[in-house]
């Protein structure tokens, strides 16, 4: 015990008295059992509905034989394209918002610009705007572009590109701000004007992270263009959605397998840059003192790279043009007349008492929905990242010695095509399927959005593993330490807190995504936005997205403190 | 959709020899197509990836160019036909009605034989114990058991259903969880099938048509009860079109899709795609009934 304290006393990223620790596991098991009630699982009403399961075997096996005529396989090539170019489109669009507001909400910018002082509220200012549009999922966004756009490839484009615009400016706010400052003084002090400055030190130190976040972030565009498909942009999300409100299985197999291929081709080509860039998975989520992230500048050529970018480069005013976005509609006179109608039929929100009572309890519904999410996706997560993380700390090294070759490709790739075939499939999907072996309540839409999540979660967390450094291991194991005990004792403590950064991270993505799983099963703020987009009611829809906001900022609130007890 | 795959190759072979592809303009006066749109809530995935058929017969018949715009959610629909995106759409009877209070002369101008007269089920699973009835006040047997709908703007598996419920004065707090949402008529089906929900209601078309094809299994599903008549499906015109095409125009319209005939092949598999035997003229007098009934049930404010 004395040992184990001391060892944890020399790593400094422990601050925080177990009191405290201990204070937020038992929260965190409150929470989890609370929500647990809201689902009924202690309530004694029947859960598992065994009626269901040859349903959910037919729609299994329709795996074995997937819809494979050439004309379908020439509809699924299309929208797998048209899918990609909206990544592209959306993920190149957000990459410039996001430099943009990236480097007008940092720090260090206005501290190079003004250093007398008033630069601080415009800080403030651009900070507090950014965060707004990163509360609404990228499906409400859709909405209201078809409202003032209409019919146009540009509403899935914006709806991918605001939302995550705004996520890119934070993440590159901070990388900006953790940049070593060192260069731009030397530069200022030289006599450089503040923004050549900053231009020639901060922006060019930081460009391997925000290339290597960027690519994280056209991994999740294809997700989002797939979800928008429905909303008029196209795709693979929307010829899934058309099979799957018909339940032909073996056409949704079809379009499962091509967003399967699609996303994990995205995935590997994304992660294998994001490695040569020396960034690790997910930059807002990772401790920079622990990870191996912006210790090593990549300025050495590196063939993959410069052949990616000008693939990347090709592909982008390709995409424009195969989704067919016109920049000239998005300016149009009667863009501008129906944003007008639009917000006037919105203001002033909705405010009878019957709704503000109903969205309140499905406000509650939907937190309890989200913590179980990722409760089924961290649990999950935790089972799934082992196996499925490529380095010398698992399977592959460390508790591998004998190197099993075989053993590793029987273990890994399996574990990793599930975990993509997890996040594939969409969230609505997936709370049918379960719907079909559930009762109805918030329980098969929290354990769908939990097997969505997992899919994502599980791969964050490989590539947390992945990232570890490999020396301690070496060193446990250099001294006779068993597999168990080099797991136990050098791998677990090390990846737990960037673990649980990660779970959080996808816990708040998560109550964002509630809007997606709402409709089936009739639970949560989704469910009665649902309702009232089929009613036109737009003040209903604002005061619906008010509860919303509020409840994501309160999740990223708790975020925060949670993060800071982890330190 | 082959031929612009076929173009991208050939853009993506140009940009990477180095060469410039620049878009080729039509020469002279380009004529505004008139756009179609259709939301079926049958097998939707049939009529969205066939529509080709319907857009060239119409385009020959009216000697404009016709484009078909897949659209599948219900509100994007109404609102592209609202900002004038969409000339002439398929919609339910709720959604029709949607989308002509928000487009001031819009009309409806033509539907199926069968939409005089359309009709719901109500289905059960044999497990919940329900019996058949046939007078609408059986409806109150339903009352703590698990419901389902289909779709939120869906006619026949949303507002009509929930009308006669009310009638029966059986509201939605009457059943024993939330009244779900399956999504479509398909799924309420399978979800009632399985057990999930012991009642579901939807669109009778499509009820028979998957009884015909052996899709359901009738040891496990029993229908309660076939709702009274209403009017559902009908095709609506933008006033766009009489203002953009002339105004002989819309009559064209009702003409072609009147004309379309069963025992012409190519045409035949145009009204199957819409499960129809043949199409007849509507106005937007039949349609006062679902207004109201929607006005009461709150989806129209």
């Amino acid at each position: 015990m004395q040992l184990e304290t001391q060892l944890h006393a020399d790593r400094a990223v422990r601050y925080s008295s177990s009191n405290v620790r201990w204070s937020w596991i038992a929260a965190v098991a409150a929470l989890i059992v609370w929500s647990l009630i809201q689902a009924g699982i202690f309530s004694g009403r029947t859960l598992i509905n065994a009626g269901g399961w040859t349903l959910l075997l037919s729609f299994a096996q329709a795996a074995l034989h997937p819809q494979l005529s050439p004309a379908f396989l020439i509809l699924t090539l299309d929208s797998a394209l048209i899918t990609l170019g909206y990544a592209i489109c959306g993920t190149s669009l957000s990459l410039m918002i996001g430099i943009i507001g990236g480097v007008l909400s940092s720090e260090i910018w206005w501290q190079a610009m003004s250093p007398t002082s008033h630069g601080r509220g415009i800080w403030w200012t651009i900070r507090a705007g950014l965060s707004m549009p990163r509360a609404i999922h990228e499906v409400i966004w859709g909405i209201f572009f078809v409202n003032i756009l209409g019919l146009n490839p540009w509403v899935a484009i914006l709806a991918i590109a605001i939302p995550f615009g705004a996520i890119t400016a934070k993440v590159f706010s901070e990388i900006l701000d953790e940049m070593p400052r060192a260069p731009l003084r030397a530069l200022l002090n030289n006599g450089a004007s503040p923004f050549a400055a900053f231009f020639y030190s901060i922006l060019p130190q930081s460009i391997p992270n925000i290339l290597s976040y960027t690519f994280y972030r056209l991994e999740c565009s294809i997700r989002s263009a797939a979800v928008l498909g429905v909303i008029g942009a196209g795709g693979l999300g929307y010829q899934l959605w058309l099979s799957f409100q018909s339940l032909r299985y073996d056409e949704m197999w079809t379009f499962i397998f091509a967003l399967i291929v699609l996303s994990g081709a995205v995935d590997i080509w994304s992660s294998q840059l994001r490695r040569r860039f020396g960034g690790t998975a997910r930059l807002e989520a990772v401790n920079c003192q622990s990870a191996s992230f912006m210790t090593k500048p990549v300025y050495r050529r590196d063939r993959a790279v410069t052949l990616s970018l000008i693939v990347i480069t090709i592909l982008i005013p390709l995409s424009y043009w195969y989704v067919q976005a016109d920049f000239g509609t998005l300016f149009a006179p009667r863009a501008a007349k129906l944003f007008v109608s639009v917000i006037s039929d919105s203001f002033p929100p909705a405010l009878d008492t019957a709704l503000i009572k109903e969205l309140s309890h499905q406000t509650v519904q939907t937190f309890a929905i989200s913590i179980l999410a990722i409760t089924v996706a961290g649990i999950g997560g935790l089972l799934f990242s082992f196996p499925a993380a490529q380095n010398r700390l698992t399977l592959t090294g460390v508790l591998n010695p004998k190197n099993h070759t075989a053993l590793t490709l029987l273990i890994l790739v399996p574990t990793r095509l599930l975990l993509l075939t997890f996040r594939a499939i969409p969230a609505s999907v997936w709370a049918l399927l379960l719907l079909f072996v559930l009762f109805p309540g918030i329980l098969p839409g929290a354990i769908a959005l939990g097997i969505y999540t997992l899919g994502i979660l599980g791969r964050l967390m490989a590539e947390v593993i992945e990232s570890l450094d490999e020396r301690p291991l070496i060193a446990l194991r250099s001294c006779g330490a068993s597999g168990a005990q080099i797991f136990f004792y050098g791998v677990l403590p090390r990846a737990m807190p960037l673990f649980l950064s990660n779970i959080l991270y996808r816990w708040e993505v998560s109550v964002r995504e509630t809007v997606i799983i709402g409709v089936v099963g009739a639970a949560g703020l989704g469910r009665v936005l649902a309702e009232q987009l089929s009613n036109f009611d737009y003040a209903g829809m604002t005061t619906t997205l008010l509860f919303f906001i509020a409840l994501t900022v309160f999740a990223d609130v708790i975020g925060v403190f949670a993060r800071r007890a982890l330190q | 959709m082959l031929k612009k795959f076929l173009l991208l190759l050939l853009g993506a072979s140009l940009l990477l020899t180095g060469c410039s592809a620049t878009p080729t303009e039509k020469a002279g006066v380009v004529q505004r197509p008139l756009v179609i749109s259709a939301i079926p809530d049958q097998d939707p995935e049939k009529l969205q990836r066939l529509y080709d058929s319907l857009a060239s017969y119409l385009s020959t018949e009216l000697g404009v160019p016709v484009i078909y715009e897949p659209v599948v959610d219900y509100t994007a629909s109404v609102t592209a036909f609202k900002v004038g995106d969409l000339d002439l759409v398929w919609y339910g009877g709720l959604t029709g009605v949607q989308a002509r209070l928000q487009v001031e002369g819009a009309q409806a101008i033509v539907q199926r034989d069968i939409d005089a007269a359309f009709h719901s089920v109500f289905i059960a699973n044999v497990n919940s114990g329900l019996e058949p009835f046939s007078d609408i006040q059986g409806l109150q047997t339903l009352k703590g058991h698990t419901f389902t709908f289909g779709s939120d703007s869906s006619t026949s598996g949303r507002l009509m259903p929930q009308y006669f419920l009310k009638q029966a004065g059986v509201t939605l707090a009457d059943f024993s969880a939330e009244a779900g949402f399956s999504g479509s008529h398909d799924k309420t089906i399978k979800l009632v099938e399985s057990g999930t929900y012991d009642v579901g209601a939807l669109n009778e078309q499509v009820w028979e048509s998957r009884l015909a094809v052996g899709e359901v299994d009738t040891s496990k599903v029993i229908v309660l009860w076939r709702t009274p008549a209403y009017f559902d499906y009908h095709w609506v015109l933008n006033p766009n079109v009489a203002k953009d095409f002339g105004a002989d125009m819309p009559e064209n319209i009702t003409q072609a899709l009147l004309k379309l005939n069963p025992n012409v092949p190519e045409q035949k598999a145009i009204l199957d795609l819409f499960g129809a035997s043949k199409f007849i003229t509507t106005e937007n007098a039949n349609y006062a009934e679902i207004e109201a009934i929607a006005r009461e049930i709150g989806k129209i404010k």
